[in-house]
């Protein structure tokens, strides 16, 4: 009989945030309620920074739960109640593709896993110092390697800002 | 071995902070009470023990003691779990936060700026929750303002704490509070800690920014279908709210826990802290006794025409400080 | 509609005949108020014509008598059972009013007169729910004090109430010599609560499609198809219930207020949660017994309603006041007039979120003042301290001191105190400016009173336009602000109160006569004699009133209070009726709310200044 490897702490809470990631990304497909959909979302997200701060890459979990947490999610669950039809009750209803739409999903997934079965992962990883050089080579990438990218990210946004505010204007002065 | 360290060592710091933290939340709403009557011609609760110093017991045992009532129109699920989202942020932002030298509450991580600004984007999450989960319009109306207020100010406040970022050139907060600063510094931060101060306000929706539950509007806003301890709750997460906050501007503008001779006796840290942080709350409870509510727009119009141009303003005055000046 | 009943001709030219032809049809009551009654079909143009050829631009009262029961020997052989009354006021020459009378058939209708006065809006309500009588082109005839599942109209004179005795007091039931007896075991009526036929409480669902009468300055959409066509982002509005149970309505009131965002788009009040009728049981009573009941319409101000009560039926009995009691009358009122304006200014605060800080500094001197009440009258709030023909007791030894130091020392204090810490408060000036506009004029059309007017920039005060008591031997000025909005209505109120202060000195320097000397200041004195005596008829305790009306009003804190009585010459009442000023200036809370956001709504509401007990009688 062999003996069965004692998990050690990592593990154990690696699998328990894997498992409350997963099952909060299938709570958001699977809701009757838009609402719970979106909350779901935000746990979902909660999830995947809980990934990061297992990968030791705090910045990037902070940053995730900043802006998807704290912005993105914030704005849906607000554009919701702005929506008063879109409330209470079976708002989400499966439609009449949802088998078809599963079977995609699954395809994909295999797809994925075959894809990632190939990739050569770096067993033993180096830990990568997470302190504020790495903070700030990132900002060096930002404004010399990634400029372009950077600046019309913000022109894109821009765009949709000035786009809103035209839509939103009252005609009366 | 990895168990100890990542386990239970925390657990007892967090148990700690936790207990010290309800108990300065029962005593803050006492030393509201009282200082709010100072401020009103009255004498504030002076039954229940000396100077009413048994008040918050008392408060306790019946708010525990009231039945729990779960209105029938409410969504379930949701209802019940937003007090509980309410006041997790309020006690998960002090882990960051030093209390006496090389000491943190809980963690040193070297992303602590960036800690507090992510758990303050996430501290609408009850007041969303509980507006919207139950099914009630005023409740809705304070849940929309809430997160719209919250949205607003939590802009020039990030701003604010980037700018401080700039010039402390560390995103860890026990670096932040040991490191000297020149004394333009300090004048350059206090000049904008009152902004700060509203940004704090509107973020804890303390009065006179308290629209997500404004009385005389709404009843009691997002909180109006709330009884008994589930109330308390929310009641607990605005206050720990404060005392949290308050320590944070202590720790950004005030120098934490430093003070004379806190660097011999380690054990003085947290004594300055406290008396700091109780300043602070003196003036939050100064600020509700003695101004009216804006209107919501008036508000807003406030943080988006007057506060995020002076945060980004701020920010440009750091930045160029910290390449010139140092 | 019936011929109205011949009215004998009199000696009398009877007037506005020339410019309305066959307008007024005779004169009644002409000993104690004259009034003229006017031909149904000719009330609209006889009221457009004095508004606007004579300038009686102010509908003070509307109301209606039931002669069902009539004693009087002066209305023998009229048919009619209704009579619809109107009393008219010009805010800009002053003086006294034009009474006019509609006679009325059951069943039949008469025309509305809001398209003149809008302001007749709720009082022709109340004057519906109240009687059953059908104004014609009425935008919302609905039921205002009572709910759509009442049965019948109370005032009526032939409606039984639950536990119902007898026409009027004293009940038989209650002598002493009188057998014992539950009133449930010998009720006529039973329990007396049925439905109107027809009507289900189980099915019946509150209309929320209201019409509200709007008279605001600004845009209002009330059409939901206009609504959709609007360009601009297209966003559901919600109907938000503000009440009755609300820390905002200073009582059970409720502002149905329909908003898109926060901005109203209509707003209406629907009252009636503290309705007792009033004035049934003010009919019911006796004279006198009516004076303690007064102290609950406006319960904070109990002294000035006493007043207007007892000034109505001195008018009526024609009974004199003694010099000294004239002078507490006035120190009474003017204490009330800063107690109410104080605690208002501090309530409005409290509205605009203030947490209570200075609404505490504002009672503080409130507290004094109603110990001086107490002090006269046994009570600090419910004082029933006013008899007619005098106040019920003098003064008690020292009590002018303590009054002259509040006068002289607190009171002129507290008011600066007041004004230092709120006039010039960046958020209460950012709250208060420029909301709740409404222009003089709409505010005169609704037929609002007190200080909203002259925050309006209307001098407009009975005390001088109409001076009663003796307020003509005071030196006073009536503050009046340009502005209209809520920060000028807060605003006069201060500068109300520091008038009444002024009134307060005078008063307080001039009062004749000692605690000993000088003519007898209280009723006692004229009650051991009896009032029959006094009035020449036949001896007796109670008073008897001659036969005839009268409206008679005076200037309360909160703007016109008015009293109409009908004495028919025997113990009770005939009718009794109260011109509230909170009710009335309610007209005014749509129009001023439109346009502005719901948090504006609350201050507005704070602002115009009521109590509920008042409001709903």
């Amino acid at each position: 009989m062999p003996t069965l490897p004692v998990p050690t702490f990592t593990q154990v809470v690696f699998v328990l945030i894997a498992a409350f990631t997963v099952i909060s990304g299938l709570g958001v497909v699977v809701a009757r309620n838009l609402f719970h959909s979106a909350l779901l979302l935000a746990a979902t997200f909660f999830g995947v920074a809980g990934l990061y701060v297992m990968l030791e890459a705090e910045f990037l979990a902070v940053t995730q739960i900043l802006i998807y947490v704290g912005a993105v999610a914030t704005l849906i669950t607000f554009a919701i109640m702005l929506t008063r039809g879109a409330m209470h009750g079976e708002t989400n209803p499966l439609n009449r593709q949802w088998g078809k739409a599963a079977l995609f999903a699954f395809l994909f997934l295999v797809g994925l896993l075959g894809y990632l079965g190939g990739i050569p992962w770096p067993a033993p990883f180096q830990a990568i110092q997470a302190d504020e050089g790495l903070i700030a080579r990132l900002g060096e990438q930002l404004v010399t390697r990634y400029m372009v990218s950077l600046e019309v990210m913000g022109l894109l946004l821009m765009v949709a800002l000035v786009g809103a505010i035209l839509l939103a204007r009252d005609d009366k002065p | 071995m990895d168990w100890l360290n990542l386990l239970v060592y925390p657990a007892v710091r967090v148990l700690v902070l936790f207990f010290v933290l309800l108990t300065g939340f029962a005593y803050l709403t006492w030393y509201e009470r009282k200082l709010l009557a100072r401020f009103q011609v009255r004498y504030g609760p002076n039954r229940a023990g000396r100077f009413g110093l048994l008040q918050p017991l008392a408060d306790a045992i019946k708010a525990l003691f009231k039945e729990e009532i779960v209105p029938d129109h409410v969504d379930r699920p949701v209802y019940l779990l937003a007090p509980a989202l309410a006041i997790v942020p309020a006690l998960i932002i002090w882990a960051v936060i030093p209390v006496a030298k090389d000491f943190p509450a809980v963690a040193d991580v070297p992303i602590g700026i960036l800690w507090i600004l992510a758990v303050a984007g996430i501290e609408g999450y009850g007041v969303i929750l509980a507006g919207w989960s139950s099914n009630n319009n005023y409740s809705l109306l304070g849940a929309l303002r809430s997160s719209a207020q919250m949205i607003s100010y939590e802009l020039p406040l990030g701003i604010f704490l980037v700018s401080i970022l700039v010039l402390a050139g560390t995103f860890s907060l026990v670096e932040l509070v040991e490191m000297s600063r020149p004394w333009w510094e300090w004048l350059w931060l206090w000049l904008v800690f009152p902004l700060f101060f509203i940004c704090i306000l509107a973020e804890t929706n303390r009065s006179p920014f308290d629209l997500p539950e404004t009385e005389n509007e709404l009843v009691a806003g997002f909180q109006t279908e709330y009884g008994g301890m589930k109330f308390a709750l929310f009641f607990m997460a605005e206050y720990i709210n404060m005392i949290t906050t308050s320590a944070i501007m202590a720790t950004l503008f005030f120098g934490g826990w430093k003070g004379p001779f806190a660097d011999q006796y380690v054990w003085l840290g947290p004594v300055y802290l406290f008396i700091k942080v109780v300043a602070l709350l003196f003036l939050f409870i100064w600020v509700r006794a003695s101004v009216s509510r804006p209107r919501w727009d008036q508000l807003m119009r406030f943080s988006w025409q007057f506060l995020l141009p002076v945060s980004l303003m701020h920010l440009m005055g750091s930045a160029v400080f910290t390449v010139f000046l140092k | 509609m019936s011929e109205p009943t011949a009215v004998a001709e009199g000696t009398e030219q009877l007037p506005f005949n020339d410019a309305v032809p066959g307008a007024v049809l005779g004169t009644w009551a002409e000993e104690t108020d004259k009034a003229y009654l006017v031909a149904p079909d000719k009330l609209i143009p006889l009221l457009t014509h004095l508004r606007d050829e004579l300038g009686y631009d102010y509908l003070s009262n509307l109301t209606c008598v039931d002669y069902l029961t009539y004693q009087g020997k002066k209305r023998k052989g009229v048919q009619e059972r209704f009579e619809v009354v109107y009393h008219l006021y010009s805010t800009r020459k002053g003086g006294g009013h034009i009474a006019l009378h509609v006679r009325v058939p059951e069943n039949e209708t008469v025309p509305s007169a809001v398209g003149v006065y809008p302001g007749a809006n709720l009082q022709e309500r109340e004057v519906y729910d109240l009687y059953g009588i059908r104004f014609e082109g009425h935008p919302n005839l609905r039921r205002i004090l009572l709910w759509e599942g009442f049965h019948g109209h109370p005032m009526r004179k032939d409606w039984k109430e639950a536990y119902y005795e007898q026409d009027t007091k004293p009940f038989k039931s209650r002598h002493p010599r009188g057998g014992y007896q539950f009133h449930e075991d010998k009720l006529p009526w039973g329990k007396n609560t049925t439905y109107p036929p027809g009507w289900d409480p189980d099915t019946w669902q509150e209309p929320v499609a209201y019409v509200p009468v709007s008279m605001a300055p600004h845009p209002v959409v009330q059409d939901p198809e206009e609504e959709e066509r609007r360009p601009h982002v297209h966003t559901e509005s919600i109907v938000i219930n503000l009440g009755p149970h609300h820390p905002s309505t200073h009582g059970v009131f409720r502002m149905l207020t329909r908003v898109e965002g926060e901005t109203i788009l209509a707003l209406e009040p629907e009252m009636g949660y503290l309705h007792r009728n009033h004035e049934k049981i003010g009919e019911r009573n006796t004279w006198l017994m009516n004076m303690p009941f007064t102290d609950r319409l406006d319960y904070l101000n109990s002294m000035s309603n006493n007043w207007a009560y007892a000034l109505a039926v001195e008018k009526l009995a024609g009974i004199q006041v003694p010099e000294r009691a004239e002078y507490i009358r006035v120190i009474m009122a003017e204490l009330t007039r800063i107690l109410n304006h104080m605690w208002s200014i501090g309530f409005l605060l409290n509205d605009l979120g203030a947490l209570q800080t200075p609404a505490l500094y504002a009672i503080e001197e409130r507290e004094m003042i109603l110990d001086l009440f107490e002090e006269v009258s046994g009570s600090r709030m419910m004082c029933n301290y006013f008899r007619f023909g005098g106040v019920v007791r003098d003064l008690t030894p020292g009590w002018l001191e303590r009054a002259r130091y509040l006068a002289q020392e607190r009171l002129p204090r507290a008011l600066d105190e007041l004004d230092r810490l709120i006039s010039e408060n960046e958020i209460v000036k950012a709250r208060c400016r420029g909301v709740g506009y409404l222009s003089a004029e709409d505010l005169i059309a609704l037929s609002v009173s007190g200080p909203m007017i002259r925050a309006a920039g209307v001098a407009y005060d009975i005390r001088k336009a109409e001076p009663y008591g003796i307020y003509d031997r005071f030196e006073f000025d009536i503050p009046t602000l340009p502005n209209s909005d809520v920060y000028d209505r807060y605003y006069i109120r201060l500068l109300e109160a520091r008038e009444a202060v002024r009134i307060l000195q005078q008063a307080l320097r001039d009062i004749p006569g000692g605690e000993v000397h000088g003519p007898p200041a209280y009723a006692s004195a004229t009650l051991e004699e009896g009032f029959g005596t006094i009035l020449g008829g036949k001896g007796g305790y109670t008073l008897r009133p001659p036969e005839g009306e009268i409206y008679s009003r005076i200037e309360a804190p909160k703007g016109e209070l008015g009293f109409y009585l009908v004495s028919d010459g025997k113990p009770n009442p005939y009718r009794y009726h109260v011109r509230a000023p909170s009710y009335i200036n309610l007209n005014a809370l749509g129009p001023m709310c439109v346009g502005y956001k719901v948090a504006d709504a609350i201050v507005v509401l704070g602002a115009i200044d009521i109590v509920l007990g008042e409001v709903d009688r």
